[in-house]
């Protein structure tokens, strides 16, 4: 080695690249002299024993980085303090090096099976020593860098599974709907991690009509749960209230536009099952075909994407237009994610969505049809995990004409907790052509409390009346449309067609809840601008019509018939008046209590008075 | 998946080849920015004769290219559409939002 090139390792003396605490072990102090120098030199600590007792107590105490360590010594000798050293509980490494006279091989094997990873014999060079100090410190320090990454990657993982524990259990509250335990629902969901990024929806609107939500974001696990969140909330709310369905596709689109970065979107099929109407309606952005099979499990209608999907347009660009289709026949509405037509067998083959409609055939009738595509895309996969979350929503949709629909009866309401009310509403042709008009009364209706537990009725009776006045009075629409084979598409396409031309008229809406005798009554007149209809020519047809003779067109007023006491059309048909029956009035029975408390006007008599206000 | 670029008078071509998936995130990146920087191109084609798969988040890239190129006033277009990435690309819609030739 030239002196040149010794001076290399001297540069390093004054800072190391890892400053250790040398313990060493020796009871000759000319050795230990020696070490301690060079070590110190190249800007080590040192810490000193002179037996292996000594050296075993120090090292626990001083927790040294590195060990040079005499093989015999008084007291107790190297080999046996390495042994006790290594049975020592630790997970940190700590070379040791045997600096000892005996040269035989079966003394330095000796010294590295009890534990030791190094032998230098007596005597040392200092010229060996220090590159070999300065080699254990480069791995030293290359080892507890590795170690502190392991640790903080163990640290990190455990959070991170404490946060998924987490995540999954508020996730599992938030997604669980009571409507996805609906008689008509069936529905699975497979997540590729612990998350799905898919989202199952489902709630009755007021009238009873079903809507349904399958949205699959972009990605899987909890980014992707995290932007179908908020979806949720929204779907719900606006079925709760009635909204139609193009109208919670734009909210829902809204509300991701909002949050979501430019890349990230959320595929989703809607879906609203009515099944007085017998009609099913879908919008669907970005997922594959929705299906209806009916019984013999003959695809009858698919629902191919017909928009992007949510959370790329912007509000103006977007489109809620949904694609309507009766059905007349019982059947089952499938909706499903990419997860399901993209699922691989173990050749890498997709399932594709003619194979799920192959799979929903082959099943011998609609009970046996959800069952049969959850082994279907079991065998499928093959053993083989999901690389996108695989979900599947199913509806059986029957055929019940003769659907009653049963209320609760409603409680009796104290005379005392009862006020008169009454609202009057008027839309233009402008405002017609944007606000959803039945959802906006109800939802004020809904806030009188006496009305609260009526809203199912009563969506279905305005419904009727304001649809009436609308698609009849002021956009001229027939109803007998709608008896033809595929009549109702074209009813609702002209619909829409005249809807967005429509400039004038005016639709007046009116509630009055008020007393009349002993009950609590809700009178609904409404009132459009057209030039009315025939009323008592069709009142007389309809009220001809046999049970089995139903038409499309009569059964809306019919169901209206059922549900209120009275009907009355008047002017020239453009003035429809009717009567709703709350519930009985009674006299507080708590007043008894109340006035024993104190109060002693009379009860019976103060809301009598009340009763009989002229309204 | 290896990007090509290639130009062509008024606009640059990006030539893909192999999986489009979310690996091919810096590498998309990197290529359309360099095909945006040059003041003479108006279009950015985006050539899908040579990709054999396509995920979501690919589909997220081609609209993070389409709000950056509609920020510099130009505009992207998707080719070479076939198989899969055809499927995958129409049940998207994306037809709605890119123009499509061929």
């Amino acid at each position: 080695m030239s002196p040149g090139l010794q001076t290399t390792p001297a540069l390093g003396e004054e800072a190391p690249a890892f400053r250790m605490k040398i313990l060493i072990a020796d009871d000759t102090s000319t050795n230990v002299r020696l070490l301690e120098a060079v070590a110190r030199k190249l800007g080590h600590q040192v810490v000193v024993a002179t037996n292996g007792l000594e050296a075993l107590a120090a090292f626990k105490a001083e927790e040294p980085d590195l060990v040079f360590m005499d093989v015999m010594m008084p007291v107790m000798n190297g080999i046996e303090a390495v042994k006790a050293i290594r049975a020592l509980p630790t997970d940190k490494w700590t070379p040791i090096i045997f600096i000892s006279a005996l040269d035989e091989i079966q003394d330095i094997a000796q010294g590295l099976e009890a534990g030791g990873d190094d032998y230098l014999i007596k005597p040392i060079s200092p010229q060996l020593l220090r590159p070999k100090i300065n080699s254990y410190a480069r791995q030293i320090a290359l080892h507890r860098k590795v170690h502190g990454y392991a640790e903080e990657l163990t640290r990190w993982r455990e959070d991170s599974e404490e946060q998924t524990r987490l995540g999954a259990h508020v996730m599992s509250r938030l997604t669980d709907a009571a409507g996805l335990r609906d008689s008509m629902v069936r529905h699975f969901n497979i997540p590729a991690e612990t998350f799905s990024g898919d989202l199952l929806c489902a709630a009755r609107a007021p009238g009873e009509v079903l809507n349904v939500l399958l949205a699959d974001a972009s990605g899987h696990g909890l980014a992707a749960a995290l932007s179908a969140m908020p979806l949720t909330q929204a779907f719900y709310s606006m079925t709760a209230k009635g909204f139609p369905l193009p109208s919670i596709a734009e909210e829902l689109n809204r509300k991701l536009i909002a949050i979501l970065p430019t890349d990230r979107f959320v595929a989703a099929t809607l879906a609203s099952i009515d099944v007085r109407n017998q009609t099913v309606e879908v919008w669907n952005g970005g997922n594959p075909d929705a299906l209806f099979l009916n019984s013999q499990g003959e695809v009858a209608t698919r629902w191919a994407s017909r928009h992007p999907p949510l959370g790329i347009l912007s509000e103006k660009l977007f489109s809620g237009m949904t694609e309507t289709v009766v059905f007349n026949e019982p059947g089952d509405l499938i909706l499903s994610s990419d997860g399901l037509t993209e699922a691989e067998n173990q050749a890498g083959a997709w399932l594709g969505i003619e194979g799920v409609i192959d799979i929903l055939g082959q099943a011998q009738d609609s009970g046996a049809r959800f069952k049969h595509l959850l082994h279907g895309v079991d065998a499928h996969l093959q053993g083989k995990p999901g690389r996108d979350d695989i979900s599947c929503l199913m509806v059986s949709v029957p055929i019940d004409r003769r659907r009653q629909f049963r209320f609760a009866t409603p409680k009796s309401i104290a005379q005392s907790q009862f006020a008169e009310w009454r609202l009057d509403l008027s839309y233009n042709a402008q405002e017609l052509r944007y606000i959803d008009v039945v959802p906006a009364a109800l939802g004020l209706i809904n806030q009188i409390s006496a009305l609260k537990e009526h809203q199912g009725a009563l969506f279905l009776v305005l419904s009727e009346l304001f649809n009436n006045a609308l698609d009849h009075g002021l956009l001229g629409l027939d109803s007998a449309t709608k008896s033809w084979i595929g009549g109702f598409e074209i009813y609702l396409q002209q619909r829409a067609e005249r809807l967005a031309k429509l400039r004038d008229g005016r639709v007046e809406l009116s509630f009055l809840l008020h007393q009349d005798e002993s009950r609590a009554v809700f009178d609904i007149t409404v009132n459009d601008s057209g030039p009315g209809f025939d009323y008592p020519a069709r009142m007389e047809a309809s009220s001809a019509l046999s049970e089995t003779n139903e038409t499309a067109f009569g059964r809306g007023i019919a169901l209206v018939k059922t549900l209120c006491e009275q009907i009355v059309y008047s002017g020239t048909g453009n003035k429809v008046w009717c009567r709703y029956v709350v519930s009985d009035l009674v006299l507080d029975k708590n007043n008894d209590i109340d006035a024993s408390l104190g109060d002693k006007s009379s009860p019976a008599g103060g809301s009598e008075d009340q009763g009989s206000h002229p309204i | 998946m290896q990007i090509k670029l290639e130009a062509a008078p008024n606009k640059a071509v990006l030539k893909l080849n192999g999986r489009f998936d979310f690996h091919s995130h810096r590498d998309f990146r990197t290529a359309y920015e360099d095909a945006m920087q040059e003041t003479g191109v108006h279009e950015i084609v985006i050539d899908f004769q040579d990709v054999d798969y396509l995920d979501s988040s690919a589909l997220g890239m081609l609209l993070l290219l389409r709000e950056k190129s509609e920020a510099v006033g130009k505009t992207v277009s998707l080719t070479g559409l076939q198989g899969m990435v055809k499927q995958v690309l129409e049940i998207a819609n994306f037809g709605k939002l890119f123009t499509v030739t061929g």
